[in-house]
């Protein structure tokens, strides 16, 4: 009897256009819109090259004349400058073509048109030339003899700084949003969870009413239901992540196997969220969905699908949540294995969804055993 | 009149799925408006955000620290591995500084080489910055240390050098009144509401209305096809006017006014839109879909377009290639005539009227295709 509800459970909710949307078509759909709107995004951020500035000698300055000239045949060009009269400067910066005016006179002016790092960066460009000025004044004044020595300490590349790489992993940090795609469809599996209750409860279906008359044992029949929601999400998360890696060829780590393990543990967790949210009370389908979708949006939300920072933002003020919010332990699951290169924390992300479902499907038990189709 | 009625009455049972969008889309414009963005005069330097991990902790180390704090903002982390790669990833910080055991005395040695180890995850400005900011005070302490100071006052004679300010100042531009930046972004993310709602509200309505059992009924009456369709015409009209009325309403409301200059043109270039979409939601209800294909729809071309025309993602970040597909879809162009008014773009009359003209067309087109499939099929259900 096991077998025979699993097959037609499966088989049923095969040919459920509102199922298949929400567990197929839905994330590969918003996985190919956030692939195009997040492809180039990251390099286009982190991509770095000349700030253009526009130059108004108002007073020839040979001093600062040189030391443009001697940028120009440097590697990695800092400046992008270009000689223009005031008015088309002004122009050029209101356009955006130019990051900044830099006015020529016995001191260096910059002019600009909002805040920001680029702008940042040309004041420190002002403050270098201002510096090495005062500095060397000061030596002239108490030490001219050692004027020399000082301009060569000045002009000495001090290569101070060391930069460590801190992971091997991705660090495109809009590939979160990847994660939480997955997170989302795996807690879309409620959707699935919920089925198995409106199967099963006289009042939410023709079919919950047949069954609660006819002779099948309602915990062999809660067993393949769950089996075939659980199985059904495997297949559903196996797509997911099969289309993201392979088709838009999302950078998901070199540890694939344990990403499919933990899509499909995240999406047992989203199963068992549904069949406790359908056991509760007796209200009808259409609200317990509605309650279902939202807790799912409002998790996903917190775990920054839609707000790529919101996850850090949680852990700075509300630590504990992102420990029990599913959708984040999910979306944490694929990101520890990207950029960790040991096992802990995502062991312990496996646990937790564990835990979860175990939770919830007791939950869920203990809300529809002995409920029979005279109480409801 | 009869068929009037019976579209609003229709209409009343599918707007409750539609208000979700509107309530969300207009307490957030409501929000936004009435949180305040000040005017600034004074140019604010960008602060990065540093975690330090000073091993020296030698005098000249904790000076370098509170230096390093009156320009930038410090936040203290644990050193645990898994603490410090989050907060790299999410930004919480843009560098995770450790100042070697042995800085002073590498420093007082004239050695300037490896002094610090900077941990780092995303590339980009703020990585050079922190590189320049780190090499000019280092060079500063070794130019007084070659002047003959002692490292002390070298670092104190340094820090009074590196503490004097660029003149730094605003261009003088005057502030866009006629579309500031509140009414840039209303006007931004209207088309994504725009298309959720007249698809979520319209076919539905279009779909009952020309629901087979209810065509039939109606030929059987006295009423005449053409008039059937110009009563149904006259009900979709008024309600996608209702609709744009609606949200112009609240544009004004956040505008504080009425619209003046550029900001007419961007409620011209929104009326365009919601021709488009209400054509298009039309045209797709002609094919009578069901309830969950109208959702998926719905949300194919709301997300699809907002993501691929640059309404989630400003366009300059979006790819070249994104971009020329996008150039087949009405939004784009409505989000360049949107980059125009709000001065991302130069602003050239021609250019906004040749960008409405293409998504008038848009418009025409589906209406037409709308029409054309309608009378097709209502032909062939005549001749069953």
């Amino acid at each position: 009897m096991f077998f025979h509800d699993l097959k037609y459970f499966i088989l049923s909710q095969l040919k459920t256009k509102n199922l298949i949307f929400w567990l197929l078509l839905f994330p590969i759909a918003l996985g190919c819109f956030f692939r195009i709107a997040f492809g180039e995004i990251y390099g286009n951020l982190t991509q770095t090259g000349p700030i253009p500035v526009a130059v108004v000698e108002e007073k020839d300055n040979p001093v600062f004349r040189s030391v443009l000239e001697s940028m120009k045949g440097l590697e990695e060009q800092f400046l992008d400058p270009v000689d223009l009269d005031e008015a088309t400067a002004l122009e050029r910066l209101k356009n955006n073509t130019v990051e900044g005016i830099l006015y020529v006179n016995d001191k260096l002016r910059l002019t600009v048109a909002e805040d920001g790092l680029e702008e940042t960066m040309l004041k420190k460009f002002v403050e270098t030339y201002t510096l090495r000025e005062t500095i060397l004044t000061d030596a002239a004044l108490t030490h001219p003899e050692k004027m020399e020595a000082a301009a060569a300490a000045l002009s000495k590349d001090c290569h101070s700084v060391a930069s460590v790489s801190v992971t091997t992993g991705n660090t495109n940090n809009f590939t979160q949003y990847f994660y939480n795609l997955i997170a989302m469809t795996a807690l879309y599996g409620s959707l699935l969870g919920m089925q198995i209750c409106f199967n099963n409860q006289a009042n939410l279906s023709a079919l919950g009413a047949r069954k609660s008359c006819s002779p099948i044992s309602k915990a062999v029949s809660l067993a393949a239901d769950l089996t075939g929601a659980v199985l059904l999400q495997f297949l559903c998360m196996a797509v997911c992540v099969t289309f993201l890696v392979f088709v838009l060829k999302i950078d998901l780590g070199n540890r694939l196997p344990l990403v499919y393990l933990a899509a499909c543990l995240g999406g047992m967790t989203g199963v068992s969220i549904g069949f406790f949210v359908g056991s509760i009370g007796t209200a009808g389908q259409r609200v317990r969905t509605g309650i279902c979708n939202a807790v799912v949006l409002l998790f996903c939300f917190f775990s920054g699908l839609m707000v790529g920072n919101m996850k850090a933002l949680v852990a700075r003020f509300v630590p504990w949540l992102n420990e029990i919010n599913p959708a984040a332990v999910i979306s944490d699951s694929i990101y520890c294995l990207n950029l960790y290169s040991d096992y802990r924390r995502f062991g312990e992300k496996l646990a937790a969804m564990l835990l979860i479902s175990l939770l919830f499907c007791i939950l869920g038990i203990i809300m529809t055993r002995r409920k029979q189709y005279a109480d409801i | 009149m009869q068929i009037f009625k019976a579209f609003f009455k229709v209409l009343k049972k599918s707007i409750p799925s539609s208000l979700i969008y509107i309530i969300i889309f207009l307490s957030i414009s409501l929000v936004f408006a009435f949180s305040g963005q000040e005017d600034k005069t004074v140019f604010e330097q960008t602060e990065l955000i540093f975690c330090i991990f000073d091993q020296d902790d030698s005098a000249e180390s904790r000076s370098l620290v509170s230096y390093i704090g009156k320009q930038h903002e410090l936040v203290d982390l644990e050193q645990d591995e898994d603490i410090l790669l989050d907060a790299l990833y999410y930004e919480r910080v843009n560098c995770i500084l450790l100042i070697k055991s042995g800085y002073a005395k590498q420093l007082a040695a004239g050695n300037t080489e490896n002094l610090f180890e900077r941990y780092t995850m995303h590339a980009g400005y703020a990585d050079i910055l922190t590189e320049q900011l780190l090499d000019q005070y280092v060079a500063s302490v070794s130019a007084y240390l070659a002047e003959g100071c002692l490292l002390p006052e070298a670092v104190q004679k340094a820090e009074t050098a590196l503490s004097v300010q660029a003149d730094v100042t605003y261009a003088d531009f005057e502030a866009d009144t006629e579309y500031p930046t509140v009414l840039f972004f209303f006007f931004q993310y209207l088309p994504y509401i725009l298309i959720s709602v007249l698809f979520n509200t319209l076919c539905p309505v279009l779909l009952t209305m020309n629901r087979n059992d209810i065509r039939f009924r109606t030929d059987c009456s006295g009423i005449r096809p053409a008039s059937y369709l110009l009563w149904n015409s006259a009900g979709s009209v008024l309600f996608i006017i209702g609709i744009w009325l609606l949200f112009m309403g609240v544009g004004m409301i956040l505008y504080g006014g009425l619209y003046v200059g550029k900001a007419w043109i961007a409620a011209l270039n929104s009326f365009v839109f919601t021709l488009v979409s209400a054509s298009w939601a039309i045209l797709f209800s002609c094919f009578s879909p069901g309830e969950n294909t109208i959702n998926l729809i719905t949300q194919v071309i709301g997300l699809g377009m907002s993501f691929f025309c640059g309404i989630f993602v400003e366009q300059s970040l979006l790819g070249s290639g994104v971009l020329a597909v996008a150039r087949f879809l009405p939004a784009y162009w409505y989000v360049r005539i949107n980059n125009m008014l709000s001065g991302n773009e130069p602003f050239r009359s021609e250019n906004v009227l040749v960008f409405l003209l293409i998504e008038t067309a848009f418009a025409v087109v589906a209406g037409m295709l709308a029409l054309l499939i309608g009378k097709f099929r209502y032909r062939r259900l005549s001749a069953e």
